[in-house]
């Protein structure tokens, strides 16, 4: 039986929609993060200030 | 004459200087604002050991509290047994600065040891299976089989005698 | 009028119980393959044993009980409330077997905390568990919360009839994904799947970074993965996820809680193409919103309380929190204690808030959950919005949710009967607890973290807490995950057959 040849590129493009759609919902909880981190850096430098 | 005075001058030293006395780690959670930036000694069985280049965070457990050490690599390396389920991990003994929040470590409870001592090596603990324990467990396997054959087969003859919807 | 019970109806109940009772069987079977691979034999008869009765409970069960009656909405909202007791009662079995916890009634509390993805914990030495039960103890949670018992029992077991439906609609979860019921329950599992492999990888690479062998990374990353995803908060370590001392390892916990918190649908719809929907859907505005606003008022209180100081220290201790809260997972970097004990009441208030709100409906999440709060909010703008309109004007409110949908006030009503459900058993939880001689900060902290199945504990939670406390985080933990309707139907199943007896 001859073996498919296994390309990665057609995977991707085989499941291009879920591998992106987990990276976007990975990408939302950086959001998340980013956006908290900058609250954080912001507290700090108002307490600095005060 | 001499030796009362002797008497007199070691009760003197033993109520004025503090006998070096391990903290819980009971005590240092519930009370850490008053133990924050001050020295304690803290002895318990290592659980954890997490090298980082030339630090390591050794974890270490008193009594059902576990408080992170951060010490160098050099001491960390002393460590040979790490508790878990089969070992009861070496005793050490560290002392150093307990920080309630570390601001170089993110906030942590954590105590930044200057000395760090194995003062007992851990060693294996028995965990082997309970003779009763194992037979009774294939026994009612055994009994779970067969009551699940057994129903299954009054259930089939049932259905032959008297096909459903006449039970 | 009610009509009077039946045995008919006791038969029905019974009998699709025992689908659950095979189910769990099977569940308490896996662990040996980690007590195999760990060498722990000596922890294989604890399981053997805890299947083996399950299985035969499952087997009178279906024979004394058969009846090829469909169950009616009643039944299956009875038999899911039943069933999520019968489950953890079975689960604790080897717990209890195991010494994990000090007493049966504390190893049933271990289970119930762990299936209803609460992750309060009294078990004692959790740093010498074996392997196999901490991970029985993370695989509840992600079977329990992180799945659901009913769609995997349907998934597996299942076929495709009204009873299904009603008992997936039980287990508090709404339809849409697909018309088939046993597709929609696959889907599920796919989805959970997914993401356990996405944060096993996420935190192992973390765990082996931070100083961890690998072997241990990828067991603790594969357990944290699955309570963090099932936003359950167990860990296989007494100092939770401080033990790590780790940013990044927090990160892989935040990754994998937000993603727990967001809804089926919503990850359905974004893994199938529809990548918009990540910042269209009411549920994750109102979530960002929340976590953002919620995450400065305690970080802001944190550092002007001089507790926490530098950026990092208030992200690590303020803002996790606020995630592992309103997420309702309940991974915790900070001692229990140093909630009651250091932490400002107005942080603990907010926190306490945070977890009842909850995060998205028909996710892993506990809480009142997001769309609900969206919905009471929009209903309020639109009351004001018709005050102030001309009488004959009409008002009307939407919310995009995957797709554009009315809000109706059948919505509004059961938004608010679940919301006020959840306010009544809050009040009743902290003023048992208040009882007890905790301050009432702690207690509304402890009450909301179990009614909410989040997990996160102030030290009131511990193997020597009261008797009459465990029983009603119990209960509040039990109610909590099934959103309190099914709980109060099954009490009036009770009470009706007391009334009115059991007619043949």
């Amino acid at each position: 039986m001859a073996l498919r040849k296994f390309s990665i590129l057609a995977f991707l493009k085989k499941n291009f929609d879920f591998i992106t759609g987990v990276l976007g919902e990975i990408g939302l909880t950086v959001l998340i993060m980013g956006a908290a981190l900058a609250i954080c850096l912001l507290l700090v430098f108002v307490k600095s200030v005060i | 004459m001499s030796w009362k005075v002797c008497f007199l001058v070691a009760i003197l030293l033993l109520l004025i200087v503090p006998l070096a006395r391990a903290e819980s780690g009971q005590a240092l959670i519930e009370n850490s604002a008053s133990f924050d930036g001050k020295t304690v000694t803290f002895t318990g069985e290592v659980i954890g050991v997490l090298m980082r280049d030339n630090y390591a965070w050794v974890n270490i457990l008193d009594n059902e509290v576990a408080i992170g050490v951060w010490c160098s690599a050099e001491d960390a390396r002393k460590v040979t047994v790490i508790g878990d389920y089969r070992h009861g991990g070496d005793t050490v003994e560290a002392i150093g600065t307990f920080r309630m929040a570390d601001p170089e470590q993110g906030g942590d409870l954590d105590i930044r040891a200057d000395n760090f001592t194995v003062v007992a090596v851990g060693q294996e603990l028995s965990r082997s299976p309970s003779l009763p324990l194992v037979t009774f467990s294939v026994v009612l396997m055994i009994v779970a089989i067969f009551v699940a054959i057994f129903l299954r087969h009054i259930r089939k003859e049932k259905e032959r005698i008297v096909p459903w919807p006449f039970h | 009028m009610i009509p009077a019970l039946t045995r008919e109806d006791l038969k029905i109940i019974g009998y699709n119980l025992s689908r659950i009772s095979y189910l769990m069987g099977g569940i308490l079977l896996l662990p040996i393959i980690v007590a195999v691979i760990y060498r722990e034999i000596d922890t294989i008869p604890f399981f053997l044993i805890g299947a083996s009765l399950a299985f035969i409970l499952g087997s009178l069960l279906n024979h004394f009980l058969e009846t090829k009656k469909e169950m009616e909405l009643k039944h299956a909202v009875v038999m899911v409330a039943v069933g999520w007791l019968l489950a953890p009662v079975l689960a604790s079995i080897p717990i209890w077997l195991s010494n994990a916890t000090a007493s049966y009634l504390h190893a049933s509390f271990e289970s119930l905390s762990g299936f209803t993805g609460t992750g309060l914990t009294v078990a004692t030495d959790i740093d010498h568990l074996s392997h196999s039960i901490n991970f029985l103890r993370h695989f509840l949670q992600f079977v329990g919360d992180g799945i659901g018992i009913i769609v995997v029992s349907l998934s597996i077991l299942g076929k495709t009839k009204i009873s299904s439906v009603l008992a997936f609609k039980g287990e508090a979860k709404e339809l849409g994904i697909r018309p088939s019921i046993v597709r929609t329950s696959r889907i599920i599992i796919g989805i959970a799947i997914t993401f356990l492999i996405v944060g096993t990888i996420l935190f192992a690479a973390a765990g082996i970074k931070e100083g961890l062998n690998p072997g241990t990374a990828i067991f603790d990353g594969l357990n944290h993965s699955m309570t963090g995803y099932a936003t359950g908060g167990f860990s296989t370590r007494s100092q939770n996820l401080l033990f790590y001392h780790s940013v990044w390892v927090e990160v892989a916990a935040i990754v994998t809680m937000i993603i727990g918190a967001l809804n089926f649908n919503l990850h359905y719809a974004i893994l199938g193409g529809k990548r918009k929907e990540i910042l269209k859907n009411i549920e994750v505005r109102i979530l960002f919103f929340s976590l953002l606003a919620l995450g400065f008022l305690v970080s802001a209180n944190l550092i002007f309380s001089n507790l926490y100081t530098s950026p990092d220290s208030l992200f690590r201790k303020g803002i996790f929190h606020v995630i592992s809260g309103q997420t309702t997972t309940g991974f915790q970097t900070a001692p229990p204690q140093h909630f009651m004990l250091l932490w400002p009441a107005f942080s603990m208030i907010v926190i306490s808030i945070a977890m009842i709100l909850g995060g998205c409906a028909n996710s892993t999440s506990g809480g009142i959950k997001m769309v609900r709060i969206g919905i009471l909010f929009k209903s309020i703008v639109r009351e004001v919005r018709q005050t102030l309109l001309p009488r004959s004007a009409v008002v009307r409110g939407t919310f995009h949710n995957i797709e554009d949908t009315l809000i109706t006030d059948t919505m509004i009503k059961g938004a608010a009967v679940i919301a006020m459900g959840y306010i009544v058993l809050f009040t009743f939880g902290t003023m048992i607890t208040v009882a007890h001689g905790y301050s009432v900060e702690s207690s509304m902290f402890e009450t909301s973290s179990a009614l909410g199945n989040v997990g996160l504990s102030s030290g009131i939670t511990s193997p020597s807490m009261p008797f009459v406390v465990e029983v009603t985080y119990m209960f509040l933990m039990w109610a909590g995950k099934l959103e309190i309707i099914a709980v109060l139907v099954l009490m009036g199943f009770i009470i009706l057959g007391l009334r009115k007896g059991i007619k043949k």
